[in-house]
């Protein structure tokens, strides 16, 4: 087993992958960007080591200081994370090189399944089932026009290097191509540090189910079982729960099994996601091989019991998976809810700023993968990600209902979260029916301008922002009362009742 | 004592008096009274009745934040004449409209160049924060007076992107 791991990214995932090793008794090593000196993760990891400006390209994305930072601490493999280097071939090849063991697959099915175009004729010939899209990355605008017009509108450009919805635009009409294609490779350039891109089919109303998957270096490869990330916005997935509402035993064999088979294919090792659009008439296709540990992992820790981070570094270690497909089953239901740091009252525009205040939600089933903690400032150069809340509950309902709990027990102060916004959208009866759409946002949400306030509410924070003013505390001064007596159009509520009915 | 608030921008006004440990306050209507008590710097509990309450409290420098039931409130103290600039756009004493960054950010790009005639909706200029680029679009139809940045640029919420004159 590793002795030292260094973990090359930051916020809730290096935090994550930190206490998996600390459970395991690796010893670890952060990397920190200038903005992320005082981030939780370089706080708890054993050693820490400062790698540039806070720019990604100039730190995060800088394999030369990574990989010196892995020789100079003595770290015998390192954890990519997600995003950042985690898909990046080069990097992995680079590991290799250097005898640093890189905690994902090899860097030859790393490059095909990253390569999504190559991946999708070699699978395309193994017999999985492919969505219509570009047979090539072509840099020249007028050439993409022609494949989009030979594919048919609407179609969606995608960045070839990466996922997450950087650089991803659905475009419905000729005349909105050229822009949207200039937006979409900015955004991959600054994500992944390649501007190319690629259109495919857009398939409407679909339901978006990735399988996870587990291979060992001997062969064995095992699939985890669905996860359903419909709920998105601006492309990017903001709930992921399984089961999937969508699924029944037979097409959740056929699809897992379909999984498998992509990843023998691509000659895949560690941990990895196959992603299928699932449309309307319960066709799948294949869409892309997530070559890391996802976000929404934990789900599927939560239901079968596996501890996702534990087994990539035991596959990374050279060690055959313990268990085989047979020993594998779902149990209960989980959901994960994204918690950003966006303004859902304002377009859901990025809040940075100071963390004033938190406080964790727990109880039995209910998990928070958090990066951040009071006090800290939110920098603005990276993924607007803080935190992931994820429950268990017996069924599907029981875990909506603690979902539920578990989010008004969730205090953030000093920014905007999408705390309330979640909320709502567990809360919605569509939801609720299961009847979940990667449209669903755009369908139900796109009105919404946050909840009202009820009169109690507002009596309570103003009740409360008087007796603070009179009161004081340690912590600042309270507010002066109103000197003089003014005309003001303040709202008059008329009488009110606390918790009256 | 009075005190005037700004809650999530709506101009609210309420008594509070101290008497016997306990607190009695008004909305102009009605008096009520409450037992309310700091549990930590950042928790208050309130009874009312038989009503049990918990409330997170946050202070920063020219404001409050106050927390109930998974939904935040921002309280300020109302400034007489207060310019409000997360409110739309401002306005120069001239007339012309100030554009600001909706966020902290990066300039990507701007799109229009000085004298430009510009329609409402149409993009002015993108800024980027946390990955994802934000168009700024106009708010009315107009003529670009100045622009203050360039691309590259990282700008506060409060820095006037470009200047727009309606037409």
């Amino acid at each position: 087993m590793f002795k030292k791991i260094l973990v090359a990214n930051r916020g809730e995932i290096a935090v994550r992958i930190i206490k998996a090793c600390q459970e395991m008794d690796i010893s670890t090593v952060a990397v920190y960007s200038d903005a992320d000196r005082l981030s939780l993760h370089v706080q708890i990891a054993d050693e820490a080591v400062g790698i540039g400006p806070p720019p990604a390209v100039d730190s995060y994305l800088n394999m030369d200081r990574i990989i010196e930072a892995a020789r100079t601490t003595g770290a015998d493999a390192i954890h990519p994370g997600y995003g950042f280097l985690a898909e990046n071939a080069g990097f992995a090849r680079r590991c290799e090189k250097e005898k640093i063991v890189f905690i994902g697959p090899n860097s030859d099915s790393l490059e095909l399944v990253g390569d999504k175009v190559r991946s999708r004729q070699t699978l395309e010939k193994a017999g999985i089932p492919i969505i219509p899209g570009m047979k090539g990355i072509v840099k020249d605008v007028a050439a993409i026009r022609n494949e989009a017009r030979e594919i048919g509108y609407p179609v969606m450009i995608k960045a070839s290097a990466g996922g997450g919805g950087k650089g991803m635009r659905v475009v419905f009409r000729e005349e909105e191509l050229t822009s949207a294609l200039e937006a979409g490779m900015r955004e991959a350039k600054s994500a992944f540090g390649d501007d190319s891109v690629y259109l495919e089919k857009f398939i409407e109303e679909p339901r978006h189910v990735e399988f996870q998957v587990l291979a060992d270096n001997h062969g064995k490869v095992v699939h985890l079982f669905e996860r359903e990330c419909s709920i998105q916005r601006r492309h990017q997935k903001i709930v992921e729960e399984t089961p999937s509402q969508a699924l029944d035993p037979v097409l959740r064999a056929e699809m897992g099994e379909t999984a498998r088979k992509v990843m023998e294919v691509s000659g895949y090792n560690n941990a990895g996601t196959v992603e299928f659009l699932l449309d309307k008439d319960r066709s799948f296709y294949f869409l892309e091989v997530n070559a890391r540990l996802q976000v929404e992992h934990p789900v599927t820790e939560l239901t079968t019991g596996v501890d996702l981070v534990r087994q990539q570094i035991k596959i990374a270690a050279g060690e055959k998976l313990a268990f085989d497909q047979e020993d594998l089953e779902q149990k209960g239901h989980a959901i994960e809810c994204r918690i950003y740091a966006e303004d859902p009252h304002n377009n859901f525009l990025p809040s940075a700023g100071k963390i004033l205040y938190l406080k964790e939600p727990n109880g039995p089933g209910v998990r928070n993968d958090c990066g951040i903690y009071s006090g800290w400032d939110v920098p603005i150069y990276y993924d607007p990600i803080l935190a992931k809340l994820i429950v268990w509950g017996e069924d599907r309902e029981a875990a909506c209902q603690k979902m539920i709990r578990a989010l008004d027990d969730y205090v953030i102060m000093g920014i905007q979260t999408t705390i309330g916004f979640l909320r709502e959208v567990i809360g919605h009866n569509r939801f609720r029916k299961g009847e979940t759409t990667t449209g669903f946002i755009q369908e139900y949400f796109s009105e919404w301008k946050g909840g009202e306030d009820s009169d109690e509410r507002t009596k309570l924070a103003l009740l409360a922002a008087a007796f603070d003013s009179i009161q004081g505390t340690s912590e600042g001064k309270g507010f002066q009362a109103a000197k003089k007596e003014t005309y003001t159009p303040w709202r008059s509520l008329g009488t009110w009742r606390l918790g009256g009915k | 004592m009075e005190f005037e608030f700004l809650l999530n921008d709506v101009l609210q006004k309420i008594s509070i008096e101290k008497k016997d440990g306990r607190f009695v306050y008004s909305d102009g209507e009605k008096n009520e009274e409450a037992d309310i008590r700091y549990i930590s710097p950042h928790e208050i509990s309130v009874l009312i009745g038989d009503v049990s309450r918990r409330i997170f409290i946050a202070r920063d420098k020219d404001c409050r934040y106050v927390f109930i039931d998974g939904r935040q409130f921002v309280v300020k103290e109302p400034a007489e004449e207060r310019e409000d600039f997360h409110k739309g756009d401002a306005r120069t004493p001239e007339g012309t409209l100030l554009v600001k960054a909706p966020m902290p950010g990066k300039v990507i790009k701007v799109i229009v160049a000085e004298n430009d005639q510009v329609r409402k909706n149409q993009t002015l200029a993108i800024v980027e924060a946390m990955k994802m680029e934000n168009e700024i679009k106009a708010s009315v139809d107009g003529t670009i007076k100045a622009i203050h940045v360039s691309a590259g640029d990282l700008v506060d919420s409060d820095k006037p992107l470009l200047e727009l004159e309606p037409s």
